[in-house]
């Protein structure tokens, strides 16, 4: 008689949650940090240029290197999926060391990379390289864009001599919505 | 940013955000990641920037850096194992030793001392500390929250005293609940199994203005009695009903504040006859002020009362009724003031500095066995700490601070502590520590008399705080994109430890005294392996060794075996598989080993036993979910806790569906 009594609040249950369940309305759940900065990151490709003639042939992929932080490789993998920048797929590559960002046009530098930062730097001029990280000052250290937390929201500080120094050039557009670093200062 | 700080100050603020990922990284939920990424792909860069996001955590450390042995139950994680309690949801942590005592009863410790008063450990539920100061343990079927709101549990094993005072001697445990902006729309759920007759919760969250947000809930448990060896019934049956809110709010750019509160009762069938019934009610206000540079203020304020209508037998000698049975009642009152300031002075320092005050209130109306006296109590306990982040070199920092504290029973307390961080290579850290902690002495300590008529056990008035010099040593490493691990040991000089004493000549009474010394040690190993996209497997080990004695000139009635009640071993496995047709299989596999523990009357083991939980859900429509869950599988009945006898309550295995419904 238990058992029966339990099947029928189960039922009951679920006959209400059917009705009540009726029209599926698009869930606007809040995202999470990482996927936003995942859909920056995705933007700035269309936000960049970089020097002329630097791929080899039209489907080459354009690559975006991810240092440390898996679950923005995850949330940026997402979102570059079936991707193109002209004629070139969009893909993420996962590194283990700055060794690996050969053919990469954008390297993003997780947090987490902590104090790596500074050493890294001085390899990954003059290459090309749009660097972006989301370390508190990492435009005054030499990083071209930071992903700046501000309360719940993202702030984008770029370093325009860094960019200037790796031969990109970064759009007005998107210019006008950041603040702007000088290195050291 | 110094993350060894970031771990130790963050204390009830957001404090490892990253660590969630690192330790779950893709297990959960892939559709609703494609909905949210493709639905922000569609705004310009102007709007992203006014996107908010769940939590931005400045202070976020990953996992690779955490330099304590902390472990972080995530939501996903609670989510896919099915459990139904608090308490049930810590077996999820492979640092602590949680056993089931019956239907509602639970032990839980870290690095030992888990018996039936197992007092040293401190359990927060949103910066509120829970422990009772009749014994400073935890009443864990007092303790529960609507699981789905909660973000994630911290649990950290080691002492914490420096930040967090007396009693967070062997271990902390944080539970965090989500800020409102994560919980708005409608949850609903309900279920009915073997065990468990009913479950029930219900949130509603919305917005009141752009700024502030809330939830209401509440959630009812019905819970069916649990077995005696012989399989007749045990008689514990109980049930629950809570409900709560929360409001969060943001007031300029830099301050947000939340306010919070919760109601609970429980009724309890006691095996012995009669009810005990528990209830409660909080009401917490905190205000975080962000300023430049690394720096913040909070401000957090709670009342508290819980009341306790606990049914005591007879006492017994032989069979002789000493006393006759009765009720034991305890109205408790906590008043708690907590100021928190982080400074950061230059690129190598960063302060941390609190106050803290609490007052409590505490009245008891004894039973004819059991009595505390005075019945009325009033206790000040006035609290600060300071502590330094110093960044020694590249990768290399310290952190040093104290916590001091006066409380009404021994005045002053010291707890320093002193921790190296050592980021050996971006995805590796090495930490080490040594810190001391004291746990206070709780009413049982002083103000217990078993019975007034004829006292067997008291407290005493010379008992003083219970001490442990710890040091630690620990490394966790991301050895690739795929595999976490971590390994922390210890070892734990403890001195003061409560004992038992024999009045000499008359033997009577039997009063506590701090008559044991001794150490522990031991190692917490854990593994987080992720296979495929859609498998990943979690494994962990505890090795626990304790050596406590009597010391010269002291005795103790169980010659120092009444303060733990240990595995000296335990392990366990978890999977996680993600099926297709939007179904997940979450297996649960742990081993414990034989549990020997005395209560002076009698010596008696636990028996080393494997067991099996199993959760397999199906999300049928983006609204809903259907979920069966199986626990304790691998056995018609087992005990976990508690001496062999006739009376020993087992646990069951039990099955339980339940239908969750979200909009």
């Amino acid at each position: 008689m238990k058992i029966a009594r339990k099947l029928l609040v189960l039922g009951a249950f679920a006959v209400t949650a059917s009705l009540a369940a009726q029209p599926a309305r698009p869930q606007t759940t809040a995202p999470t940090e990482q996927q936003l900065k995942a859909v920056f990151v995705f933007n700035f490709s269309h936000f960049v240029a970089w020097p002329q003639n630097s791929f080899a042939t039209p489907s080459e992929p354009f690559a975006i290197g991810v240092l440390g932080g898996d679950a923005f490789a995850a949330e940026l993998e997402e979102a570059v999926r079936d991707e193109r920048v002209d004629t070139h797929p969009l893909v993420v590559r996962r590194l283990h060391s700055i060794a690996d960002i050969a053919d990469c046009r954008i390297l993003y530098i997780d947090r987490s990379q902590g104090a790596g930062l500074e050493r890294m730097l001085p390899q990954l001029q003059q290459r090309g390289l749009l660097t972006v990280s989301d370390m508190e000052g990492a435009a005054r250290q030499g990083v071209i864009i930071e992903l700046a937390s501000e309360k719940s929201r993202i702030r984008l500080v770029i370093n325009p001599d860094s960019a200037h120094d790796a031969g990109l050039t970064i759009s007005s557009n998107l210019l006008r919505l950041a603040k702007v670093a000088r290195t050291g200062q | 940013m110094n993350a060894v700080g970031n771990v130790l100050t963050s204390r009830r603020s957001s404090l490892v955000f990253a660590l969630v990922y690192a330790a779950t990284t893709a297990v959960a939920h892939a559709t609703e990641n494609i909905d949210t990424i493709s639905h922000l792909k569609q705004l310009n860069v102007e709007d992203l920037l006014d996107v908010e996001v769940t939590s931005v955590s400045r202070h976020a450390s990953p996992l690779a850096q955490a330099p304590s042995a902390i472990q972080v139950i995530t939501q996903a994680q609670i989510r896919r194992s099915g459990a139904t309690t608090l308490a049930e949801v810590l077996r999820l942590a492979d640092n602590l030793q949680v056993a089931q005592r019956g239907a509602r009863g639970w032990a839980i410790s870290a690095r030992g001392f888990n018996t039936d008063l197992a007092n040293k450990l401190l359990v927060m539920i949103d910066g509120r500390t829970v422990y009772t100061p009749l014994y400073s343990g935890v009443f864990w079927e007092a303790q529960d929250y609507l699981l789905e709101d909660i973000e994630r549990i911290e649990v950290i094993s080691g002492p914490g005293g420096t930040l967090w005072g007396a009693n967070a001697v062997n271990g902390v445990i944080n539970i965090i609940t989500k800020r409102t902006a994560d919980t708005q729309g409608l949850y609903a759920e309900g279920g009915s199994g073997s065990e468990m007759d009913a479950i029930a919760g219900l949130r509603y969250g919305g917005t009141l203005t752009p700024d502030v947000s809330y939830r209401v809930y509440g959630k009812y448990l019905d819970y069916d009695q649990s077995v005696l060896p012989d399989g007749s019934g045990a008689g514990d049956a109980w049930r629950r009903r809570q409900a709560g809110f929360r409001m969060d709010g943001a007031h300029t750019t830099a301050g947000n504040w939340t306010v919070q509160g919760d109601y609970y009762s429980n009724h309890e069938q006691v095996p012995t006859g009669g009810t005990t019934t528990m209830e409660g009610e909080n009401l917490l206000g905190r205000w975080n002020h962000a300023l430049a540079d690394d720096s913040g203020l909070s401000l957090q304020l709670y009342y508290d009362r819980t009341f306790l209508s606990l049914a005591v037998p007879p006492l017994m000698l032989g069979n002789i009724p000493l006393t006759a049975a009765g009720t034991l009642r305890d109205e408790l009152q906590t008043f708690d003031l907590d100021f928190q300031h982080r400074l950061r002075i230059n690129d190598a320092n960063t302060f941390t500095w609190g106050l803290g005050f609490r007052d409590t209130h505490d009245v008891v109306d004894n039973a004819p066995a059991i009595a505390f006296l005075p019945e009325v109590l009033d206790q000040q306990l006035y609290s600060a700490f300071l502590q330094d982040e110093i960044r020694l070199r590249e990768g290399l920092s310290l952190t040093v601070g104290t916590k001091v504290e006066h409380n009404d029973y021994t005045g002053y307390e010291f707890e320093p502590s002193l921790r190296v961080q050592w980021q050996a290579a971006a995805t590796q850290t090495v930490w080490a520590a040594v810190s001391r902690a004291i746990r206070a002495p709780s009413r049982i300590d002083r103000d217990l008399n078993e019975a007034p008529v004829l006292t067997i056990l008291k407290g005493s008035e010379d008992f003083h705080s219970e001490k442990v010099l710890a040091y630690e040593l620990g490394w966790r490493a991301q050895a690739s994109a795929r595999l976490t691990t971590s390994l922390a040991t210890f070892y734990n000089n403890y001195d003061d430890v409560r004992s038992t004493a024999i009045t000499p000549a008359t033997i009577l009474p039997f009063y506590f005294q701090n008559g044991v010394k001794g150490h522990t040690w031991g190692a917490e190993w854990t593994g987080a392996l992720q296979l495929t996209d859609d498998w990943s497997l979690h494994a962990g080990y505890v090795l626990l060794q304790e050596k406590l004695r009597v010391k010269p000139g002291e005795t103790d009635l169980t010659n120092a075996r009444n303060e733990v009640a240990d595995p000296q071993q335990q392990a366990s496995l978890h999977s996680s598989l993600d099926l297709p047709r939007r179904v997940t299989l979450d297996l649960g596999l742990r081993w414990v080993d034989t549990v020997r523990n005395s209560n002076g009357q009698a010596t008696g083991r636990v028996p080393a036993y494997l067991d099996l939980n199993a959760n397999l859900s199906w999300h049928a429509t983006a609204n809903l979910e259907l979920a069966l869950t199986g626990a304790n599988l691998l056995h018609d009945q087992h005990p976990e806790y508690g001496f062999p006898l006739a009376s020993r309550s087992e646990v069951e295995r039990s099955v339980y569906a339940k239908l969750v419904w979200r909009r």
